[in-house]
């Protein structure tokens, strides 16, 4: 469950304050799939940094699974971040250092989960990976390398996924096979999506699809 | 992690470990030649004496006296004593043909003489106090020459013919080049007695030799100094260092652990180097772990590990070239001690891999501390990109206040602490607390002064930025973009031509001191004993030869009597020490003149004809 109260974000920019997200009221209940689209500069990326608490609201409150998070430290935060939230990016952000596997094992890792290479292992053949559990991320395409990303942001089974611009570097084929996924995990693992994308289309498979303008809510259409 | 980010990163960290090796390899290098050295030269300091510990007096033992030393070698039967008497005295052929005499060095040596080092007799596998037996007497082969005799003629010392019985080729603690009266002859000590050479007025010097277990060394030399407290007795150990080789061979240890140190202190600034570019590179990864939910004190351990891993494999990889090197360091490398077989000692490895690692962790940590700085929100965007301070809207005060606000004291309380580590390592190193605070304040002021001319020269160079010339505009930006190596380039270049000039520096005195030393009283050649009625042939003979002539200087001994009518008893040995350093023997010459290093700091020098 995500609930924002009255959260807002200013900005300094040279001589001038900057409001990139005005005061917003938003409830994503558990299992819900939630879509933010905008044209570039609305402050999509900002509503999704603010939920995941890696930038602070200039007011107003964001509760994640009960918990305020504008009162956690920076430890604290990536406490929750590790357990409650997944994350997918555009840019995929796989450790290039790291096989597609060792990639995955990375949360499980962090948050010390006993069977970690079972699990990262069970979710590679999830998603059809297997062959290029080995593989490091330059040896692998657009497509694998963000199914790696999704992998890893479901490893922890975290209640929260949180992705931006998931297709956005993506050939259509690769981008409705991440669409398909994120469909899927929103239905079998009732995990709650957020999703900031400029693709009409993906955002239309959510169940609230919320479109910013100039740090605004410019429309909010629930089914 | 940290394995497998060492794994992929090893490449790329090979600067940190090389400059980790040459640096350990230095330490390790160094302290183990300093180390095969020190034992060279306890050995010859041994060899110097012969023995352990020795006691020495210009009179012969009392029966008192030998009472007390039987008591306490009863008290440690593991302690050994032997007995040499020295003189100088005259020998001649017995032969009556052959006329001529010789002043020769005399030692008088009993069984077990010596315990260190050893008597090399020609043709012989072994000396043996036997050859000494029976009035036999051993004689350096150019008293054969001056006396015209041979092996198995007889020579006369004192009153009594002895048989030469071998050539010595050498003796522990005596080499060539030391001043002596004559050639060395060695004759057995009961043959000395009754030879009429230690009566009255001689000057013989009696010594009393000891073997002495390391750990009972101290407590026997205390026993020694307290029972012989009120005699006339000198006592030295092998460990006395108050010889020149002793204080040269200190001050050599001295910068040769500074050298070692400097070399460690150039690599850590390139550990230092390595480790911020590497953070900068790192700063995705950094961020992706942060959102994936690991603490930032777990990153830096993730980082810290991974430098103590270079480290060990920096100082691994330094020890092995310390190998190499030691196989191709010839023997005679430091030829005052003799031929001297090198091996890599291990307290010196020890020693190399603790600072080796030491310094990798001090280096490297500062930058690492930068992690804490990271901000996962840049794997979203460039925070920087959208927060800009427009400062010259702000008041000096303002802006005094915000810096003030900005200083990151856990960073500069990391750099305090890695500064403190480094003063105790230097101060370790070069074995005194005042060396090691002159370059670590050396080092943090230097740091500063480059730190400030790096800032000065980005702020001269940036309205160059403006110029129309692309290679110009460029390298000037180049030099003053956000994280810019500029001041790190000038730090790492500046700190090391500082510490190279330094360590040249210290050479060049060092040298220049050793070689004022030696010019100070090292004459090539010195004649003694020369009467006044022989000057002028001396001197004749030596213009044939020299250029200029020889420095005549009359000495002859005296003690002072007395000071203003009173007398000093120089029997009593109380009365001495009363009349302090007057009590001693004095050389004592007369001059003319002043030479250029004196100067009369109270009273008047008087000249020839004036009286006092």
């Amino acid at each position: 469950m995500i609930e924002i109260k009255n959260v807002s974000k200013t900005m300094t920019s040279g001589s001038e304050m900057l409001t990139v997200l005005q005061p917003l009221d938003l409830f994503v209940s558990s299992g819900k799939f939630l879509s933010v689209v905008g044209p570039s500069g609305s402050g999509k990326s900002t509503l999704l940094g603010l939920i995941a608490g890696l930038d602070a609201p200039t007011s107003g409150k964001i509760i994640i699974d009960g918990v305020d998070i504008t009162t956690l430290s920076e430890d604290e935060l990536a406490q929750l971040r590790g357990l409650k939230i997944g994350f997918v990016f555009q840019f995929f952000h796989l450790i290039p250092s790291l096989t597609a596997l060792e990639n995955v094992l990375v949360p499980l890792e962090i948050a010390r989960k006993r069977d970690a290479r079972d699990i990262a292992y069970d979710l590679l053949v999830d998603l059809d990976l297997v062959d290029r559990a080995h593989h490091l991320p330059s040896q692998l395409s657009g497509g694998e390398k963000q199914r790696v990303a999704i992998a890893r942001a479901l490893a922890n089974a975290p209640p929260i996924l949180l992705a931006d611009e998931p297709t956005g570097n993506l050939d259509s084929t690769n981008s409705e096979h991440v669409a398909d996924l994120l469909a899927t995990i929103n239905k079998k693992r009732l995990t709650t999506i957020v999703l900031v994308t400029h693709d009409l289309k993906l955002a239309s498979e959510a169940d609230i699809r919320l479109e910013l303008l100039d740090g605004q809510v410019k429309s909010r259409y629930e089914k | 992690m940290a394995v497998r980010e060492l794994r992929a990163s090893w490449r790329r960290l090979i600067l940190f470990f090389v400059c980790v090796a040459i640096g350990v390899g230095s330490i390790v290098i160094l302290r183990s030649v300093i180390q095969n050295v020190k034992d060279i030269l306890t050995k010859e300091s041994k060899a110097l004496l012969a023995a352990d510990v020795v006691i020495r007096s210009n009179r012969p033992w009392s029966d008192s006296q030998r009472h007390a030393i039987e008591t306490l070698l009863s008290k440690n039967v593991l302690i050994k004593s032997t007995e040499t008497v020295d003189l100088a005295t005259i020998v001649r052929p017995r032969n009556k043909v052959k006329i001529s005499a010789r002043t020769v060095e005399l030692r008088a040596v009993d069984e077990g003489f010596p315990y260190y080092g050893d008597v090399e007799v020609k043709g012989l596998q072994r000396y043996t106090y036997l050859l000494l037996k029976g009035k036999g007497v051993l004689v350096r082969p150019e008293l054969l020459v001056q006396l015209n005799v041979e092996v198995g003629e007889e020579i006369v010392i004192g009153n009594a013919p002895f048989t030469i019985t071998g050539v010595i080729v050498s003796e522990p603690g005596r080499r060539i080049g030391l001043f002596s009266f004559g050639p060395r002859v060695f004759v057995h000590l009961n043959d000395l007695r009754g030879l009429g050479l230690l009566d009255t007025g001689s000057r013989a010097r009696h010594r009393m030799l000891f073997r002495v277990p390391p750990s009972e060394l101290d407590s026997f030399v205390t026993q020694l100094r307290e029972e012989f407290r009120e005699d006339f007795v000198r006592i030295r150990t092998y460990q006395d260092r108050e010889d020149r080789i002793g204080s040269n061979f200190q001050k050599a240890e001295n910068y040769l652990s500074l050298v070692g140190f400097v070399v460690v202190v150039l690599g850590g600034i390139g550990v230092w180097s390595v480790t911020r570019s590497f953070v900068q590179q790192k700063l995705k990864s950094i961020s992706v772990l942060k959102c994936l939910g690991a603490t930032t004190s777990q990153i830096i351990t993730m980082y810290v590990i991974q430098a103590i891993f270079l480290g060990l494999t920096g100082s691994l990889l330094g020890v092995v070239i310390a190998f190499g090197i030691v196989v191709f360091v010839p023997e005679n490398v430091v030829s005052v001690f003799g031929p001297i077989s090198y091996g890599l000692t291990w307290s010196a490895i020890i020693q190399g891999f603790g600072i080796g690692v030491m310094v990798s962790l001090l280096f490297s940590f500062v930058p690492l501390f930068e992690i804490r700085h990271i901000k996962p929100l840049l794997l979203f965007r460039r925070a920087a990109d959208d927060i800009k301070v427009d400062k010259t809207q702000r008041c000096v005060r303002e802006r005094l206040v915000r810096s003030l606000l900005k200083i990151d004291w856990p960073r500069l309380t990391v750099i305090v602490a890695a500064t403190t580590v480094l003063f105790a390592i230097a101060s370790w190193q070069a074995a005194s607390l005042e060396s090691g605070f002159f370059v670590c304040g050396g080092l943090v002021g230097v740091a500063l002064i480059l730190n400030s001319v790096g800032a000065l020269l980005i702020r001269v160079v940036a309205p160059l930025e403006s110029l129309s010339w692309f290679p110009l505009r460029h390298a000037v930006m180049c030099l003053t973009r956000p994280g810019n190596q500029t001041r790190v380039i000038l730090l790492a270049v500046g700190l090391g031509s500082f510490f190279i000039i330094g360590v040249r520096a210290l050479q060049s005195n060092l040298l220049a001191e050793l070689d004022l030393e030696q010019r100070s009283g090292d004459y090539d050649m010195v004649l003694l004993d020369i009467q006044a009625d022989q000057l002028k042939p001396v001197n004749d003979f030596l213009l044939i030869h020299i250029e200029k002539p020889a420095t005549m200087i009359p000495v002859t001994r005296a003690r002072v009597v007395g000071v203003s009518g009173q007398e000093i008893n120089l029997e009593d040995l109380e009365d001495v020490r009363g009349q302090g350093s007057l009590g001693r023997d004095y050389t004592v010459t007369y001059r003319g003149h002043l030479q250029e290093n004196e100067e009369v700091v109270d009273g008047r020098f008087f000249n020839r004809g004036e009286s006092s």
